[in-house]
């Protein structure tokens, strides 16, 4: 239909997407509703999650700086959201253990939200006077501009630990590589599926793909966040054995259900 | 006031959402609207970004800090693409498409093509038979990068076509694994913001 | 020497005589051409001669190297068989390049621009300009490039919108090949050839074999591929000589590093380190 002359109020080639959605926001409500019961949400350990607590330690004893980047995504990807959010418990940490801090950002709207989340990550530790001006700090929104920067810090300044946690493009090697020239302690995480090659080879640890996603529950360990990777899972759970019947009765010659799951 | 951002966040978000199911070309053409906003939003956040970026060189330079020569010759970039650009604009034959042309564009394309020695060192150190993983890992690479390129025909007719399947069959297969995860992930996330459940992002816990 | 703890520099100075020596020294190595790329070939080869093909080409000169030679190829392409380009980019510093292009492939088979081909230039927004591009390209564009106004351009006439082209080609570094999947694929039901770089090309997989995209060209392989379907010998079967080289030389130093670890006794055990990272390793030092 001409989309200028539509007049519906409603897209029935939708309605699969609708009833999904309207799912997954009852698995949050039912696991919220848990949650605040005090039922217990089991997550379970992410090695590369625990290694950031050993990172920044490991940075506090040797005098350096954790090198935090924070992807090359803007604020309307869930991956420089979800980055934002674990900055804040890395500055926390920080903070505590009285640690420098070093955040060059790509996206001037996500640096400057990503510079008050710290902020107010180091208010919330007790030592919003050690906040350091300039630690969090627009870099360039040029893709190789930005990497030439913080390769450049991190050959000069040889932070203990990188922390890149964020969307990566073609710089994620780069990245990786240089910081491995440097001693550091690399610990990843993206979405960009594209790129989880270059960092589980060139990194220590790395989170794949949705970990980073449930990074930030996972580190701050509040039962209401640790409810919607809960409802998260059971969303996938849902999603996989849908596609699993799918996939048999299409097999044996029925696909209507396969045909349920397009959409337009 | 304080709640402020969080309920133009859901009312945005819950817009944008429903938007999605609604084809009533009058919510089409909000829609457009609000994506055309947030252009306006960040053609504003590329001055805050410049004006940041001036703030932070200057005080380089008039402290004198390590490397502060550099920070010259940034603030000096910034002033003359800014100035320029504003005067004579960025055609082409412009100072400014010139400078571009010729510097800006040949650094970009250094820089990636440096990919090349970074993806050898790599490769070099980390595809190690160290076990059962890494070995797997490592006879795949090999295989890709020789059926990926015309040698690979050479030294054996055959490796096109066991490339395509490897690309075709576990990689893809994999990919939409991880695909499904992310994307359900990006849901659970932009859940989280839109209902106000995570406000992190806000610089609040 | 410690073959394990090889410099570096070592392995750059070889990369960098791998990639020069066969630019200097062509070798041509036979190409075949791969079903993704022959079904891109074939579904812009269907078309009847003056059908119009709405081309996206968003690339910056970063990936040039891959595109670029694409780019002049599917140009070419719609050149020999009499189509009309209507071309536009939504990448800022993407004009030049397709500006050189447009030249090189409308030279070459003797085309005209405005009678066999237009160039709309560069129009901020992404979403909004391909959502746009199915509504009036006239309120995108209301001029092309070089400044002529869309309704002095006889050839315009008639084509402002997605309905009106029978093919959308889009060749990008970027996830701006998503939104045409969504929005000229799905929601228009445009037929949609997609081009991309090496990295990226594998994402789009799942929607060759869905059929949402008819044809895929992946990097400076693909690129090379179509050179070769349209038996051109251009920049990307040249740069093909020094990829395979490359490659040649990056399994090569693979085995000499797994050979020397075998000899040292490495590969015994190995239950740290993994892949040399990995998701569940021990702290590795290099």
């Amino acid at each position: 239909m001409n989309p200028q002359l539509d007049t519906r109020l409603f897209e029935p080639a939708r309605l699969n997407l609708l009833i999904g959605l309207a799912l997954f926001v009852l698995f949050l409500v039912v696991n919220i509703a848990r949650a605040r019961g005090g039922a217990a949400m089991f997550i379970r350990p992410m090695a590369g999650l625990k290694a950031v607590e050993e990172a920044i330690g490991r940075a506090t004893e040797m005098g350096r700086p954790v090198l935090y980047v924070p992807g090359l995504g803007d604020m309307s990807e869930g991956g420089t959201l979800a980055s934002i959010t674990i900055l804040s418990r890395v500055a926390r940490r920080t903070a505590e253990m009285g640690c420098d801090l070093e955040v060059p950002g790509y996206d001037p709207v996500a640096t400057t939200m990503m510079e008050g989340a710290a902020r107010q990550a180091y208010v919330e530790a007790g030592r919003g006077d050690s906040f350091r001006a300039g630690s969090v700090h627009y870099v360039s929104a040029q893709q190789f501009a930005y990497v030439a920067a913080v390769t450049g810090y991190m050959l000069r300044e040889r932070p203990a630990a990188n922390i890149f946690m964020g969307s990566f493009y073609a710089e994620s090697l780069f990245l990786a590589e240089t910081g491995n020239l440097t001693g550091a302690i690399q610990i990843a995480g993206t979405d960009q599926v594209t790129q989880l090659p270059f960092f589980v080879c060139a990194c220590d640890y790395a989170l794949l793909g949705e970990e980073l996603y449930a990074a930030s529950a996972y580190l701050g360990r509040e039962p209401i966040q640790l409810a919607t990777i809960a409802a998260q899972d059971w969303a996938k759970g849902l999603a996989a054995g849908i596609v699993i019947v799918a996939s048999i009765l299409t097999a044996l010659g029925h696909p209507e259900v396969g045909r349920l799951l397009q959409t337009r | 006031m304080r709640n402020g951002p969080y309920v133009v966040t859901f009312l945005t978000g819950a817009l944008i959402v429903s938007f999605f199911f609604i084809p009533h070309h009058r919510a089409q053409e909000a829609q457009s609207v609000i994506l055309d906003w947030s252009n306006v939003v960040y053609a504003f956040a590329l001055i805050l970004g410049s004006v940041t970026l001036w703030a932070g060189h200057q005080r380089k330079v008039a402290t004198r800090a390590p490397g502060w020569a550099y920070s010259v010759v940034t603030l000096a970039s910034l002033a003359f693409v800014t100035i320029w650009g504003v005067a004579q604009g960025v055609e082409e034959g412009t100072a400014v498409n010139a400078f571009y042309n010729s510097v800006n564009s040949p650094l970009a394309s250094t820089m990636f093509a440096l990919l090349a020695f970074f993806i050898a060192s790599a490769a070099f150190r980390a595809f190690r038979a160290r076990n059962t993983e890494a070995t797997l890992l490592l006879v795949t690479a090999i295989v890709m990068m020789i059926g990926r390129v015309s040698v690979g025909e050479f030294i054996w007719p055959g490796f096109p076509k066991l490339t395509e399947w490897l690309l075709d069959v576990p990689n893809l297969a994999a990919k939409r694994a991880v695909a499904m995860g992310v994307g359900l992930g990006a849901v659970s996330t932009a859940l989280r913001i839109i209902l106000g459940i995570d406000r992190t992002y806000l610089g609040r816990s | 020497m410690n073959i394990l703890r090889l410099d570096r520099r070592v392995i750059f100075v070889l990369i960098a005589l791998a990639t020069a020596l066969p630019l200097l020294f062509p070798v041509n190595l036979p190409i075949s051409v791969s079903p993704r790329v022959k079904a891109a070939y074939d579904t812009v080869d269907r078309l009847p001669a003056g059908s119009y093909v709405l081309v996206s080409l968003d690339y910056e000169p970063d990936i040039m190297a891959e595109l670029q030679p694409m780019s002049i190829a599917v140009l070419r392409h719609c050149f020999r068989k009499g189509l009309k380009p209507v071309v536009l980019t939504l990448y800022p510093a993407a004009p030049g390049l397709i500006e050189r292009a447009l030249d090189v492939a409308s030279k070459a088979e003797g085309k005209k621009r405005n009678e066999d081909f237009v160039f709309l230039g560069y129009k901020s927004g992404n979403q909004s300009v391909i959502l746009g591009l199915g509504e009036s390209i006239r309120t995108m564009f209301p001029t092309d490039f070089w400044g002529t106004p869309l309704e002095q351009i006889p050839m315009m006439r008639g084509h402002n919108s997605y309905a009106d082209f029978p093919l959308v080609i889009n060749l990008t570094g970027s996830s701006i090949a998503d939104y045409y999947i969504r929005i000229a694929a799905t929601r228009y039901r445009r037929p949609l050839v997609l081009g991309a770089t090496a990295v990226m090309t594998s994402d789009y997989y799942p929607y060759l074999s869905s059929g949402q995209v008819q044809g895929l060209i992946g990097g400076m392989k693909g690129a090379a591929e179509y050179e070769r379907q349209m038996g051109l010998f251009g920049d990307a079967r040249r740069g093909m000589d020094a990829q395979s080289l490359v490659h040649v030389v990056i399994v090569l130093l693979v085995i000499v590093g797994n050979v020397a670890l075998f000899l040292s006794g490495g590969m015994r055990g190995g239950a740290s380190g993994g892949t040399g990272g990995g998701t569940g390793g021990g702290i590795r030092r290099p």
